[in-house]
Protein backbone atom coordinates (compact mmCIF):
# COMPACT_ATOMS: atom_id res chain seq x y z
CA UNK A 1 0.00 0.00 0.00
CA UNK A 2 1.30 3.45 -0.53
CA UNK A 3 1.18 5.83 2.05
CA UNK A 4 0.73 9.59 1.94
CA UNK A 5 3.42 8.95 4.51
CA UNK A 6 5.48 8.01 1.94
CA UNK A 7 5.39 10.64 0.40
CA UNK A 8 6.72 12.91 2.54
CA UNK A 9 9.70 10.76 3.55
CA UNK A 10 10.77 11.08 -0.15
CA UNK A 11 10.57 14.64 0.28
CA UNK A 12 12.61 14.55 3.91
CA UNK A 13 15.42 12.64 1.73
CA UNK A 14 15.67 14.99 -1.67
CA UNK A 15 16.10 17.82 0.83
CA UNK A 16 18.93 15.65 2.57
CA UNK A 17 20.30 14.85 -0.40
CA UNK A 18 20.56 18.40 -2.06
CA UNK A 19 22.15 19.46 1.89
CA UNK A 20 24.75 16.55 1.49
CA UNK A 21 25.32 17.86 -2.20
CA UNK A 22 26.08 21.24 -0.98
CA UNK A 23 27.94 20.22 1.93
CA UNK A 24 30.46 18.33 0.09
CA UNK A 25 30.99 21.36 -2.16
CA UNK A 26 31.60 23.71 0.77
CA UNK A 27 34.20 21.43 1.76
CA UNK A 28 35.49 21.07 -1.56
CA UNK A 29 35.94 24.86 -2.18
CA UNK A 30 37.26 25.54 1.61
CA UNK A 31 40.07 23.27 0.60
CA UNK A 32 40.57 24.44 -2.80
CA UNK A 33 40.79 27.77 -1.21
CA UNK A 34 43.45 27.26 0.54
CA UNK A 35 45.69 24.83 -2.53
CA UNK A 36 45.29 27.40 -5.09
CA UNK A 37 45.66 30.38 -2.91
CA UNK A 38 42.21 31.88 -4.13
CA UNK A 39 40.77 34.56 -1.67
CA UNK A 40 37.48 35.25 -3.60
CA UNK A 41 36.25 31.34 -3.05
CA UNK A 42 35.79 32.15 0.98
CA UNK A 43 33.24 34.30 0.12
CA UNK A 44 31.44 31.49 -2.06
CA UNK A 45 31.78 29.57 1.05
CA UNK A 46 30.45 32.09 3.22
CA UNK A 47 27.17 32.89 1.47
CA UNK A 48 26.54 28.85 0.86
CA UNK A 49 26.76 28.67 4.55
CA UNK A 50 23.29 30.59 5.10
CA UNK A 51 21.69 27.99 2.28
CA UNK A 52 22.96 25.00 4.61
CA UNK A 53 21.73 26.74 8.08
CA UNK A 54 18.41 27.03 6.07
CA UNK A 55 18.18 23.34 4.97
CA UNK A 56 19.48 21.99 8.24
CA UNK A 57 16.30 24.26 10.05
CA UNK A 58 13.90 23.18 7.04
CA UNK A 59 14.54 19.59 7.92
CA UNK A 60 14.36 20.12 11.57
CA UNK A 61 11.24 21.32 11.26
CA UNK A 62 9.95 18.75 8.64
CA UNK A 63 10.88 15.79 10.82
CA UNK A 64 8.97 17.00 13.97
CA UNK A 65 6.29 17.65 12.12
CA UNK A 66 6.75 13.61 10.62
CA UNK A 67 6.66 12.73 14.33
CA UNK A 68 3.90 14.43 16.03
CA UNK A 69 1.60 13.81 13.06
CA UNK A 70 2.28 10.23 12.50
CA UNK A 71 3.85 8.95 15.15
CA UNK A 72 6.79 6.56 13.14
CA UNK A 73 7.96 3.32 13.99
CA UNK A 74 10.39 0.76 12.99
CA UNK A 75 11.94 1.61 9.88
CA UNK A 76 10.30 4.70 9.20
CA UNK A 77 11.23 5.28 12.87
CA UNK A 78 14.95 5.21 12.66
CA UNK A 79 14.93 6.82 9.24
CA UNK A 80 13.33 10.15 10.81
CA UNK A 81 15.85 10.55 14.07
CA UNK A 82 18.68 9.18 12.17
CA UNK A 83 17.43 12.30 9.39
CA UNK A 84 17.63 14.87 11.93
CA UNK A 85 21.01 13.77 13.30
CA UNK A 86 22.27 13.75 9.71
CA UNK A 87 21.54 16.88 9.38
CA UNK A 88 22.56 18.22 12.29
CA UNK A 89 25.89 16.99 11.38
CA UNK A 90 26.54 18.12 7.86
CA UNK A 91 25.37 21.47 9.27
CA UNK A 92 28.41 21.35 11.45
CA UNK A 93 30.60 20.19 8.55
CA UNK A 94 29.47 22.97 6.44
CA UNK A 95 30.50 25.75 9.90
CA UNK A 96 34.15 23.92 9.69
CA UNK A 97 34.33 24.84 6.23
CA UNK A 98 33.81 28.08 6.98
CA UNK A 99 36.16 28.40 9.63
CA UNK A 100 38.79 26.22 7.15
CA UNK A 101 38.36 29.86 5.13
CA UNK A 102 37.86 32.30 8.02
CA UNK A 103 41.45 30.66 9.07
CA UNK A 104 43.39 30.48 5.46
CA UNK A 105 42.20 34.30 5.07
CA UNK A 106 44.73 34.85 8.42
CA UNK A 107 47.37 33.67 6.34
CA UNK A 108 46.14 34.68 2.58
CA UNK A 109 49.25 31.94 1.29
CA UNK A 110 50.13 28.94 1.69
CA UNK A 111 53.05 28.93 3.80
CA UNK A 112 56.58 28.09 3.15
CA UNK A 113 56.19 24.42 5.49
CA UNK A 114 52.88 23.43 3.40
CA UNK A 115 54.45 20.89 1.72
CA UNK A 116 56.02 19.28 5.04
CA UNK A 117 52.15 18.90 6.71
CA UNK A 118 49.48 16.29 5.82
CA UNK A 119 47.29 19.25 5.17
CA UNK A 120 46.07 17.58 1.54
CA UNK A 121 46.21 13.90 2.98
CA UNK A 122 43.91 14.89 5.26
CA UNK A 123 41.99 16.64 2.70
CA UNK A 124 41.48 14.33 0.20
CA UNK A 125 40.81 11.59 3.45
CA UNK A 126 38.21 13.66 4.80
CA UNK A 127 36.22 14.40 1.09
CA UNK A 128 36.25 10.94 0.41
CA UNK A 129 34.88 10.14 4.15
CA UNK A 130 32.13 12.56 3.62
CA UNK A 131 31.46 11.06 0.19
CA UNK A 132 30.95 8.04 1.07
CA UNK A 133 28.92 8.22 3.90
CA UNK A 134 26.29 10.07 1.63
CA UNK A 135 26.64 7.86 -0.90
CA UNK A 136 25.94 4.71 2.02
CA UNK A 137 23.28 6.62 2.95
CA UNK A 138 21.56 6.99 -0.78
CA UNK A 139 22.37 3.22 -1.30
CA UNK A 140 21.61 2.06 1.84
CA UNK A 141 25.06 0.65 1.74
CA UNK A 142 26.41 -0.63 5.21
CA UNK A 143 29.54 -1.78 3.87
CA UNK A 144 30.16 1.29 2.79
CA UNK A 145 29.06 3.19 6.01
CA UNK A 146 31.24 0.89 8.16
CA UNK A 147 34.67 2.04 5.69
CA UNK A 148 33.61 5.12 6.49
CA UNK A 149 34.32 4.69 10.35
CA UNK A 150 37.09 2.84 9.85
CA UNK A 151 38.58 5.43 7.91
CA UNK A 152 38.06 7.99 10.79
CA UNK A 153 40.76 6.47 12.59
CA UNK A 154 43.40 6.82 10.00
CA UNK A 155 42.58 10.69 9.44
CA UNK A 156 43.15 10.97 13.49
CA UNK A 157 46.61 9.18 12.81
CA UNK A 158 47.87 11.75 10.40
CA UNK A 159 45.92 14.37 12.31
CA UNK A 160 48.69 13.28 15.22
CA UNK A 161 51.48 12.98 12.99
CA UNK A 162 50.77 16.80 11.19
CA UNK A 163 50.42 18.16 15.07
CA UNK A 164 54.08 16.73 15.81
CA UNK A 165 55.45 18.16 12.19
CA UNK A 166 54.31 21.86 12.78
CA UNK A 167 55.42 21.93 16.80
CA UNK A 168 58.83 20.86 14.77
CA UNK A 169 58.46 23.25 12.62
CA UNK A 170 57.89 26.25 15.51
CA UNK A 171 60.49 24.86 17.66
CA UNK A 172 62.94 25.41 14.68
CA UNK A 173 62.18 28.63 13.83
CA UNK A 174 59.78 30.69 15.86
CA UNK A 175 59.03 33.09 12.82
CA UNK A 176 56.70 30.59 11.58
CA UNK A 177 54.97 29.98 15.06
CA UNK A 178 51.84 32.22 13.81
CA UNK A 179 51.20 30.68 10.40
CA UNK A 180 51.69 27.06 12.22
CA UNK A 181 49.03 27.64 14.75
CA UNK A 182 46.34 28.99 12.06
CA UNK A 183 47.42 25.22 9.91
CA UNK A 184 47.57 23.44 12.89
CA UNK A 185 43.90 24.76 13.45
CA UNK A 186 42.74 24.05 10.23
CA UNK A 187 43.95 20.70 10.06
CA UNK A 188 42.17 20.00 13.32
CA UNK A 189 38.90 21.32 11.75
CA UNK A 190 39.87 18.73 8.67
CA UNK A 191 39.84 15.68 12.24
CA UNK A 192 36.25 17.10 12.75
CA UNK A 193 34.84 17.29 9.76
CA UNK A 194 35.69 12.86 9.52
CA UNK A 195 34.32 12.81 12.86
CA UNK A 196 31.07 14.14 11.29
CA UNK A 197 31.27 12.13 8.59
CA UNK A 198 31.68 9.49 10.51
CA UNK A 199 28.62 10.29 12.49
CA UNK A 200 26.62 10.27 9.33
CA UNK A 201 27.24 6.82 8.57
CA UNK A 202 27.02 5.71 11.84
CA UNK A 203 23.36 6.80 11.48
CA UNK A 204 23.38 4.96 7.82
CA UNK A 205 23.79 2.16 9.93
CA UNK A 206 21.52 2.69 12.78
CA UNK A 207 19.19 3.16 9.58
CA UNK A 208 19.81 -0.35 8.11
CA UNK A 209 20.79 -2.42 11.33
CA UNK A 210 18.85 -0.47 14.32
CA UNK A 211 21.86 -0.53 16.39
CA UNK A 212 23.33 2.75 17.78
CA UNK A 213 27.01 2.61 16.95
CA UNK A 214 28.55 5.46 17.63
CA UNK A 215 31.36 6.23 20.80
CA UNK A 216 32.62 3.01 19.79
CA UNK A 217 30.24 1.61 21.25
CA UNK A 218 30.57 -1.75 20.74
CA UNK A 219 34.01 -1.29 21.78
CA UNK A 220 33.77 -0.13 24.88
CA UNK A 221 30.77 0.33 26.28
CA UNK A 222 28.65 -2.93 24.86
CA UNK A 223 30.75 -5.24 26.94
CA UNK A 224 30.03 -3.61 30.04
CA UNK A 225 26.37 -3.07 29.72
CA UNK A 226 25.81 -6.01 27.60
CA UNK A 227 23.68 -7.82 29.88
CA UNK A 228 21.81 -5.03 30.88
CA UNK A 229 20.65 -3.97 27.16
CA UNK A 230 19.46 -7.97 26.41
CA UNK A 231 17.05 -7.51 29.35
CA UNK A 232 15.69 -4.15 28.47
CA UNK A 233 15.95 -4.54 24.96
CA UNK A 234 16.49 -7.70 22.74
CA UNK A 235 13.59 -10.52 21.34
CA UNK A 236 12.41 -12.72 24.35
CA UNK B 1 14.93 -16.04 36.66
CA UNK B 2 12.63 -12.52 38.69
CA UNK B 3 9.85 -14.05 39.89
CA UNK B 4 8.18 -11.14 37.99
CA UNK B 5 8.90 -12.63 34.54
CA UNK B 6 7.57 -16.72 35.38
CA UNK B 7 5.15 -18.16 32.93
CA UNK B 8 1.73 -17.30 33.91
CA UNK B 9 0.11 -18.77 30.68
CA UNK B 10 1.62 -21.18 28.66
CA UNK B 11 0.02 -21.91 25.40
CA UNK B 12 1.36 -25.34 23.18
CA UNK B 13 0.50 -26.51 19.95
CA UNK B 14 -2.65 -24.31 20.09
CA UNK B 15 -5.39 -25.08 17.19
CA UNK B 16 -8.73 -23.78 17.15
CA UNK B 17 -11.45 -24.08 14.60
CA UNK B 18 -14.92 -22.66 14.16
CA UNK B 19 -15.97 -25.78 12.44
CA UNK B 20 -14.37 -26.53 9.61
CA UNK B 21 -12.51 -23.03 9.75
CA UNK B 22 -9.59 -23.09 11.15
CA UNK B 23 -8.80 -19.65 13.30
CA UNK B 24 -5.28 -20.16 15.08
CA UNK B 25 -2.57 -22.32 13.64
CA UNK B 26 -0.39 -24.08 15.79
CA UNK B 27 -0.19 -21.05 18.40
CA UNK B 28 2.74 -21.53 20.63
CA UNK B 29 3.15 -18.57 23.58
CA UNK B 30 4.19 -17.65 26.82
CA UNK B 31 2.99 -15.04 28.62
CA UNK B 32 4.67 -13.32 31.92
CA UNK B 33 3.14 -12.97 35.44
CA UNK B 34 2.30 -8.99 36.21
CA UNK B 35 3.04 -7.87 32.54
CA UNK B 36 0.92 -6.70 30.15
CA UNK B 37 0.94 -7.98 26.69
CA UNK B 38 -0.80 -6.81 23.62
CA UNK B 39 -2.18 -8.74 20.98
CA UNK B 40 -2.43 -6.71 17.39
CA UNK B 41 -3.09 -7.71 14.15
CA UNK B 42 -5.82 -6.76 11.14
CA UNK B 43 -9.23 -7.86 11.87
CA UNK B 44 -9.82 -11.80 11.20
CA UNK B 45 -6.38 -12.06 12.51
CA UNK B 46 -7.43 -14.09 15.45
CA UNK B 47 -6.21 -12.03 18.06
CA UNK B 48 -9.78 -11.79 20.28
CA UNK B 49 -10.22 -15.65 19.24
CA UNK B 50 -7.03 -15.78 21.19
CA UNK B 51 -7.64 -14.12 23.94
CA UNK B 52 -11.07 -15.78 24.57
CA UNK B 53 -9.44 -18.99 24.30
CA UNK B 54 -8.00 -17.97 27.75
CA UNK B 55 -11.18 -18.24 29.60
CA UNK B 56 -13.02 -20.35 27.99
CA UNK B 57 -15.39 -18.00 26.32
CA UNK B 58 -15.20 -19.25 23.21
CA UNK B 59 -16.96 -22.74 24.33
CA UNK B 60 -19.87 -20.70 24.21
CA UNK B 61 -19.51 -20.71 20.35
CA UNK B 62 -21.81 -23.70 18.92
CA UNK B 63 -19.14 -25.93 16.38
CA UNK B 64 -16.04 -24.63 18.06
CA UNK B 65 -13.10 -26.70 19.08
CA UNK B 66 -9.65 -26.37 20.34
CA UNK B 67 -6.55 -28.88 20.17
CA UNK B 68 -3.35 -28.32 22.22
CA UNK B 69 -2.90 -26.79 25.62
CA UNK B 70 -3.43 -23.56 27.73
CA UNK B 71 -1.67 -23.90 31.27
CA UNK B 72 -2.85 -21.21 33.32
CA UNK B 73 0.07 -21.40 37.03
CA UNK B 74 0.96 -24.80 35.16
CA UNK B 75 -3.01 -26.24 34.92
CA UNK B 76 -4.29 -27.13 31.70
CA UNK B 77 -7.71 -25.33 31.64
CA UNK B 78 -8.90 -27.65 29.11
CA UNK B 79 -8.80 -30.52 31.56
CA UNK B 80 -12.31 -32.06 31.58
CA UNK B 81 -12.52 -31.82 35.26
CA UNK B 82 -11.72 -27.89 35.40
CA UNK B 83 -14.75 -25.91 36.69
CA UNK B 84 -15.24 -23.42 34.05
CA UNK B 85 -17.08 -20.93 36.68
CA UNK B 86 -13.80 -20.99 38.86
CA UNK B 87 -11.31 -20.18 35.98
CA UNK B 88 -13.55 -17.16 34.92
CA UNK B 89 -12.82 -16.15 38.62
CA UNK B 90 -9.37 -16.03 37.71
CA UNK B 91 -9.08 -14.77 34.82
CA UNK B 92 -11.81 -11.92 34.35
CA UNK B 93 -12.58 -10.12 30.83
CA UNK B 94 -13.17 -6.48 30.06
CA UNK B 95 -14.89 -5.92 26.92
CA UNK B 96 -15.07 -3.36 24.29
CA UNK B 97 -18.50 -1.94 24.87
CA UNK B 98 -18.81 -1.37 29.10
CA UNK B 99 -21.79 -3.71 30.11
CA UNK B 100 -22.96 -2.04 33.30
CA UNK B 101 -25.59 -4.47 35.14
CA UNK B 102 -29.13 -2.16 35.22
CA UNK B 103 -28.47 -1.98 39.39
CA UNK B 104 -26.72 0.85 41.08
CA UNK B 105 -22.93 1.54 41.08
CA UNK B 106 -22.84 -0.48 44.42
CA UNK B 107 -24.39 -3.67 43.50
CA UNK B 108 -22.43 -3.78 40.12
CA UNK B 109 -19.18 -4.34 41.76
CA UNK B 110 -20.79 -6.41 44.80
CA UNK B 111 -22.04 -8.53 42.09
CA UNK B 112 -20.11 -11.17 41.70
CA UNK B 113 -19.07 -11.55 45.04
CA UNK B 114 -22.72 -11.97 45.90
CA UNK B 115 -23.40 -14.72 43.20
CA UNK B 116 -19.52 -16.11 43.26
CA UNK B 117 -20.17 -17.70 46.70
CA UNK B 118 -17.97 -15.18 48.81
CA UNK B 119 -19.20 -13.79 52.17
CA UNK B 120 -22.34 -11.73 52.18
CA UNK B 121 -21.52 -9.65 55.08
CA UNK B 122 -22.35 -6.04 54.72
CA UNK B 123 -19.28 -5.19 56.56
CA UNK B 124 -17.00 -7.10 53.94
CA UNK B 125 -19.30 -6.61 50.63
CA UNK B 126 -18.42 -2.47 51.57
CA UNK B 127 -14.99 -2.98 52.01
CA UNK B 128 -14.56 -4.77 48.88
CA UNK B 129 -16.44 -2.61 46.67
CA UNK B 130 -14.57 0.40 48.07
CA UNK B 131 -11.38 -1.14 47.83
CA UNK B 132 -12.04 -2.58 43.78
CA UNK B 133 -13.34 0.77 42.73
CA UNK B 134 -10.14 2.70 44.15
CA UNK B 135 -8.07 0.25 42.30
CA UNK B 136 -10.19 0.97 39.25
CA UNK B 137 -9.20 4.73 40.05
CA UNK B 138 -13.13 5.11 40.27
CA UNK B 139 -13.91 5.51 43.82
CA UNK B 140 -13.50 9.39 43.95
CA UNK B 141 -15.66 10.19 41.25
CA UNK B 142 -18.76 7.56 42.65
CA UNK B 143 -18.34 8.04 46.40
CA UNK B 144 -20.85 10.31 47.10
CA UNK B 145 -23.34 7.93 44.97
CA UNK B 146 -22.98 4.55 45.27
CA UNK B 147 -26.48 3.50 45.10
CA UNK B 148 -27.45 5.30 42.14
CA UNK B 149 -28.07 3.49 38.68
CA UNK B 150 -24.71 3.13 36.97
CA UNK B 151 -25.97 4.04 33.86
CA UNK B 152 -25.93 7.40 34.58
CA UNK B 153 -22.34 7.29 34.99
CA UNK B 154 -19.85 8.45 31.60
CA UNK B 155 -18.86 5.95 29.22
CA UNK B 156 -15.12 5.99 30.83
CA UNK B 157 -16.51 5.37 34.18
CA UNK B 158 -19.05 2.63 32.94
CA UNK B 159 -15.97 0.61 31.61
CA UNK B 160 -13.85 1.71 35.02
CA UNK B 161 -16.73 0.09 36.88
CA UNK B 162 -16.63 -3.06 34.60
CA UNK B 163 -12.91 -3.12 35.78
CA UNK B 164 -13.81 -2.73 39.11
CA UNK B 165 -16.09 -5.57 39.10
CA UNK B 166 -13.82 -7.75 37.53
CA UNK B 167 -11.66 -6.72 40.71
CA UNK B 168 -14.00 -7.44 43.32
CA UNK B 169 -13.21 -11.03 42.29
CA UNK B 170 -10.07 -10.77 42.93
CA UNK B 171 -8.91 -12.52 39.48
CA UNK B 172 -5.35 -13.62 38.85
CA UNK B 173 -5.88 -12.46 34.91
CA UNK B 174 -7.38 -9.80 33.14
CA UNK B 175 -8.28 -10.28 29.18
CA UNK B 176 -9.26 -7.07 28.08
CA UNK B 177 -10.62 -6.91 24.00
CA UNK B 178 -10.14 -3.35 23.10
CA UNK B 179 -11.10 -1.65 26.26
CA UNK B 180 -10.98 1.77 25.86
CA UNK B 181 -11.72 2.08 21.44
CA UNK B 182 -15.28 3.75 22.78
CA UNK B 183 -13.81 6.54 24.90
CA UNK B 184 -12.71 9.81 24.42
CA UNK B 185 -9.15 10.89 24.89
CA UNK B 186 -9.05 11.50 28.94
CA UNK B 187 -11.09 8.65 29.40
CA UNK B 188 -8.41 6.48 26.86
CA UNK B 189 -5.81 8.00 28.77
CA UNK B 190 -7.32 7.11 32.46
CA UNK B 191 -7.86 3.38 31.39
CA UNK B 192 -4.16 3.12 29.87
CA UNK B 193 -2.96 4.40 33.02
CA UNK B 194 -5.18 2.21 35.16
CA UNK B 195 -4.25 -1.01 33.23
CA UNK B 196 -0.40 0.32 34.16
CA UNK B 197 -1.03 0.36 37.54
CA UNK B 198 -2.90 -3.32 37.65
CA UNK B 199 -0.13 -5.01 36.38
CA UNK B 200 1.62 -4.79 39.83
CA UNK B 201 -0.98 -6.97 41.32
CA UNK B 202 -2.10 -8.86 37.73
CA UNK B 203 -1.33 -10.09 34.11
CA UNK B 204 -2.72 -8.54 31.99
CA UNK B 205 -3.25 -9.18 28.07
CA UNK B 206 -5.48 -6.49 25.72
CA UNK B 207 -6.52 -6.89 22.20
CA UNK B 208 -6.02 -3.83 20.77
CA UNK B 209 -6.36 -1.84 16.93
CA UNK B 210 -4.89 1.31 18.40
CA UNK B 211 -0.89 0.53 17.84
CA UNK B 212 0.02 3.65 19.72
CA UNK B 213 -1.96 2.39 22.61
CA UNK B 214 0.04 -0.95 22.18
CA UNK B 215 3.28 0.48 22.92
CA UNK B 216 2.63 2.70 25.18
CA UNK B 217 0.58 0.66 28.24
CA UNK B 218 2.22 -3.24 27.00
CA UNK B 219 5.66 -4.78 28.01
CA UNK B 220 5.42 -7.74 25.38
CA UNK B 221 3.49 -7.26 22.08
CA UNK B 222 2.29 -10.32 19.87
CA UNK B 223 1.37 -9.89 16.18
CA UNK B 224 -1.58 -12.10 14.96
CA UNK B 225 -2.17 -12.70 10.80
CA UNK B 226 -4.03 -14.91 9.00
CA UNK B 227 -4.53 -17.22 12.43
CA UNK B 228 -0.73 -17.65 13.11
CA UNK B 229 1.71 -15.86 15.78
CA UNK B 230 3.82 -14.03 13.52
CA UNK B 231 6.31 -12.49 15.88
CA UNK B 232 5.82 -12.39 20.06
CA UNK B 233 9.14 -9.73 21.46
CA UNK B 234 9.41 -7.09 23.80
CA UNK B 235 7.26 -4.37 22.90
CA UNK B 236 9.87 -2.00 22.44
CA UNK B 237 11.56 -4.64 19.53
CA UNK B 238 8.51 -4.49 17.72
CA UNK B 239 7.88 -0.67 17.12
CA UNK B 240 11.35 -0.03 16.86
CA UNK B 241 13.02 -3.16 14.90
CA UNK B 242 10.66 -5.84 14.43
CA UNK B 243 12.04 -9.13 13.37
CA UNK B 244 9.42 -9.92 10.57
CA UNK B 245 9.08 -7.95 7.53
CA UNK B 246 5.71 -8.39 8.10
CA UNK B 247 5.42 -7.31 11.49
CA UNK B 248 7.39 -4.02 9.80
CA UNK B 249 4.59 -3.65 7.02
CA UNK B 250 2.08 -3.91 9.97
CA UNK B 251 2.68 -1.60 12.78
CA UNK B 252 4.27 0.88 10.01
CA UNK B 253 0.56 1.07 8.24
CA UNK B 254 2.13 -0.43 4.53
CA UNK B 255 -0.03 -3.36 5.18
CA UNK B 256 -2.30 -4.50 2.61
Amino acid sequence: MQRQFDEQINKLKNRLLKMSSLTEEQLQLSFKAIKEENLTIPDIVFENEIKLDKYDFKIEKSCLKLFALNQPVALDLRLIMAAMNLSTDLERIGDLAVNICQNFLKVKKKPEFYEKTKFEEMANIAISMLNDSIDSFIENDVAKAESVIKRDQELDALNNDNDEILIKIMQEDPKFIQEAVTFLEICHQIERCGDHATNVAEDVYFISEAQIVKHNYEKYIYKEYDKEINENDDEI
Amino acid sequence: MNELHKEKIEVNNLNFYYGEVKALKDINFHIHGNKVTALIGPSGCGKSTFLRILNRMNELIEDARVEGEVLINGQNIYRSDVDVVELRKKVGMIFQKSNPFPKSIFENVAYGLRVGGFSTDKKFLEERVERSLNQAALWDEVKERLYESAFGLSGGQQQRLCIARSLAIEPDILLMDEPASALDPISTAKIEELIIELKKNYTIVIVTHNLQQASRISDYTAFFYLGELIEYAKTTKIFTNPGKKQTEDYVTGRFG
